[in-house]
């Protein structure tokens, strides 16, 4: 549907003054605020013509100045480019707003954290449980992400429990938090009749910084060295997300040089976290010389990285209105010419995987995630694309992308192999699209523009590796964050994986998760 | 004398055992393109490990406790039973191929049972596995020797020596046992001893509540099941006739060839580890099912005499 379409079908549907249009958005956004008793009426409405998940829900705290708290929920249009943010207002004393989890599965973890961090209910959420706020050590009654929170106030405490599966036979296997090898904390509960997996619940938030307060308050330059540590392999996904959402607010255009440098170094990252799960995908099969030449491989996009930008992980490069480094001749020679070994070695690498017999045995059919199943409980990125959902930011929202030609690539069987796969055709297709931007890196051009503080809010949104990372962004006048809402893929793909390892063996577990390859810390934030 | 010379060599069989696995690992990380530790790196574990304290659960029961004294000595047991120098008479007439098998099984025994004792999610999940392994791979060595019994008329380990030329028999034989000694040692495409997956885990998730001595004891008992086994197949498959006395040059050729032939199967399970990746749990039933065919094709061709 057209923009004044949609806006026109809504209105049909909710005549008068239950909801209002926001002009003051950007071309690649629309905002509508609902009353609270439409609200509900309209994210289903949208759902279903967008055929989107709810890509994020979240409050605001906005009592000192307007004594009321705020809910967003964004969807995406793919088809038209643009976020489409639906609002309501509800009053402090009676903070509350209708659940939407039990019509759109993606928003029920989403409400559960509202609820936890602003104390506001999700009436009718089934599940009344907390998220990543542990009641062992977050007591009830304290909502951290209110602006009159400041310290922790002591007071009763709730109690966490799993669902349970019952019946002879029927045992609970717990993995976790904290695991063998160098991995993020996570609970693994798994429901086992024999090997088979008969259910998996996940428990995180064993990392929990509290991230998203940590930016508020603080200007720009800080917020980005902060947001680079919201998922550390992220490090230049989440920066460029939440440029992306400043950059909109001051109204900066970026030089091309700069746009093109995020562009290549984006791949960049891309392919190092590809190659490092292709090769983490072989090891947990235990087929070790794959794995190997994998490291090899990885430790040599790293070294790029570092010669590109001084930084292995890419840190340190994004600011609003460009970027740090300038890649001249010489530096754009260098990328050319170790970007041509790394892909042979990539091509290599996926020979080496395809032709061995025992280890398509352990990839294919594992761990497959239907294209059905995905979509109700709204995974996105990568795991989406290997179930053969069509969904990738760098086409939907091309930017620099749509110059170079960009290729989608799905796969439709969901298993482990198709987001193998997925992997591999992207790492190619990463190098090509790096050699595309190198072409219009000009010397000598800027590489960023100095901008001007102002006030607003906006989405930011980039296709990092796992998939789109997003940021909702409010400033005041002079450039400080009011509030920074976070949504990483791992956040809507744990879902997923915990629905792809029903019916798979417990051994085969590990490979699973490697397939998925999500993060906590980008999760728990 | 005789006693003293068994003494000897086992001591001798004990003391090399670790150096085994050293030498796998130092294979597979030189092929992957890695330096690796040192082939003695077994031999430091162990000796950190025994140095160190120990933590028990307090849920465990005495079967926790007496498990590796169970373990490492239903290996050392079975070392006594092979023959190295020693050309004939001696302990191992009554200790024989059959008795070896069960000898080790019942360390298996008692390993699957503290694995349940400490009730964590890990250990029952290991022992399970084991069982479900060895339950498949105690068939097919049994057949093994039904049909080395038929071509040597003995169960005796220094029989299988026989004429010091390999049959058919010895060959399919010799494969079978092979493919069992994979499993046995806990060897990809089977197991997989260098992954840090608990979820994955076989043999390793049953020791995993051990620590300090108890685990040390463990480890030595698996180093030296693991040089039996491929000392088994190494005499099914490099026979040698057994010398007539005890000449000087004789025992070095034999003390070298002795060594020789078990790092062709160590050597062997390496290759094999570093180009097959694990195989799903429930498709060690199909490998160790061909073990056992292969051991019936070894029967058969025994009867025939070929």
């Amino acid at each position: 549907m057209d923009h004044p379409e949609i806006v026109s079908h809504i209105r049909d549907k909710f005549p008068g003054d239950r909801v209002s249009l926001d002009p003051h958005a950007y071309p690649d956004e629309l905002r509508m605020h609902a009353s609270p008793e439409s609200f509900k009426g309209v994210c289903l409405e949208l759902h279903k013509i967008l055929s989107s998940p709810v890509m994020m829900l979240f409050a605001l705290d906005e009592r000192a100045k307007l004594n009321k708290f705020v809910i967003n929920c964004v969807f995406a249009d793919m088809k038209k480019s643009r976020w489409i943010i639906v609002s309501m207002d509800t009053p402090p004393d009676k903070a509350c707003f209708d659940s939407l989890s039990k019509d759109i599965y993606s928003a029920s973890l989403f409400e559960r954290e509202i609820k936890e961090m602003f104390g506001i209910e999700p009436t009718g959420n089934p599940d009344p449980r907390r998220l990543n706020l542990h009641d062992e050590v977050w007591p009830q009654g304290n909502y951290p992400l209110r602006k009159d929170f400041v310290k922790m106030q002591d007071g009763p405490r709730g109690d966490y429990r799993f669902n349970r599966v019952e019946g002879s036979g029927v045992f609970e296997v717990p993995v976790g938090p904290v695991h063998a090898g160098i991995i993020g904390p996570g609970h693994f509960r798994f429901s086992v009749a024999g090997e088979p997996i008969i259910n998996l619940e996940t428990r995180f938030g064993f990392t929990h910084r509290g991230a998203e307060k940590l930016f508020e308050g603080r200007p720009y330059p800080e917020a980005v060295r902060i947001s680079e540590c919201i998922s550390g392999d992220s490090a230049f996904a989440h920066s460029l997300a939440f440029i992306n959402a400043a950059e909109k607010i001051v109204g900066v255009s970026v030089p091309a040089k700069a746009a093109y440098t995020r562009g290549i170094l984006l791949e960049l990252e891309r392919m190092y976290n590809h190659v490092n799960d292709i090769g983490g995908i072989a090891i947990d099969v235990g087929f070790s010389f794959p794995a190997a030449y994998a490291s090899i491989i990885k430790e040599a996009i790293l070294q790029l990285n570092e010669k590109l930008t001084g930084s292995r992980y890419l840190k340190n490069v994004n600011l609003v209105g460009g970027v740090s480094i300038d890649i001249d001749e010489t530096g754009k020679r260098a990328l050319l010419e170790s970007l041509g070994k790394i892909k042979r070695d990539i091509e290599e690498l996926a020979r080496m995987l395809e032709a061995s017999v025992s280890f398509m045995d352990r990839v294919d059919t594992t761990g497959a995630l239907r294209r059905k199943t995905a979509e109700d409980i709204g995974v996105v990125g990568l795991a989406a694309r290997a179930s053969g959902i069509p969904m990738d930011l760098r086409k939907y929202f091309p930017g620099i992308y749509k110059d170079a030609k960009f290729n989608m690539i799905t796969q439709a069987s969901g298993d482990v192999l198709a987001r193998l796969r997925v992997r591999i055709s992207e790492s190619g297709e990463s190098c090509r699209l790096i050699e595309e931007f190198a072409r219009d890196l000009k010397e000598g051009e800027e590489i960023n523009v100095v901008p001007e503080l102002r006030e607003g809010c906006a989405i930011g949104y980039t296709e990092g590796w796992r998939g789109p990372v997003l940021y909702w962004l409010k400033t005041d006048a002079g450039g400080s964050i009011e509030r920074c809402k976070i949504v990483d893929p791992s956040f809507h793909n744990w879902q997923g994986l915990s629905y792809a390892v029903l019916g798979n063996i417990i051994p085969d577990f590990p490979v699973c998760n490697k397939s998925f390859d999500l993060s906590y810390s980008g999760n728990d934030l | 004398m005789k006693i003293l010379i068994i003494l000897l060599q086992t001591a001798f069989f004990i003391g090399t055992a670790p150096i085994l696995s050293g030498l796998i690992t130092k294979v597979k990380n030189n092929i992957r393109m890695r330096k690796g530790p040192s082939v003695l790196q077994p031999y430091y574990n162990l000796a950190k490990l025994f140095s160190k304290g120990e933590v028990v659960s307090d849920t465990a029961s005495w079967i926790f406790r007496a498990t590796p004294f169970m373990v490492i000595s239903s290996s050392l047991a079975a070392a006594m039973l092979i023959p190295i120098l020693v050309p004939s008479g001696s302990m191992y007439h009554m200790g024989d191929f059959l008795a070896l098998i069960f000898i080790l099984t019942l360390g298996r025994f008692f390993l699957a049972l503290s694995g349940l004792d400490t009730g964590s999610s890990f250990g029952g999940m290991g022992s399970s596995r084991e069982m479900f392994i060895s339950s498949l791979a105690e068939p097919a060595a049994c057949l093994v020797i039904f049909s080395l019994y038929l071509q040597f008329g003995a169960t005796n380990i220094s029989a299988f020596g026989g004429a010091g030329r390999l049959s058919v028999a010895s060959l399919v034989a010799g494969i079978a046992l092979f493919l069992v000694t994979i499993a046995e040692t806990s060897r990809i495409p089977v197991d997989n001893q260098e992954t840090h997956l608990e979820l994955t885990m076989t043999h390793e998730a049953m020791v995993l509540e051990y620590s300090g001595r108890s685990l040390a004891m463990l480890e030595m008992a698996s180093y030296i099941k693991q040089m039996i086994w491929f000392f088994l197949v190494a005499q099914i498959m490099f026979p040698v006739a057994m010398p007539a006395s005890g000449d000087i040059a004789q025992l070095a050729f034999r003390t070298l060839w002795y060594f020789a032939r078990i790092l062709i199967i160590a050597a062997a399970v390496a290759l094999v580890e570093i180009s097959l990746a694990k195989m799903r749990l429930f498709r060690v039933a199909d490998f160790l099912g061909f073990a056992f065919v292969l051991s019936i094709v070894a029967t058969v061709c025994a009867i025939l005499g070929v």
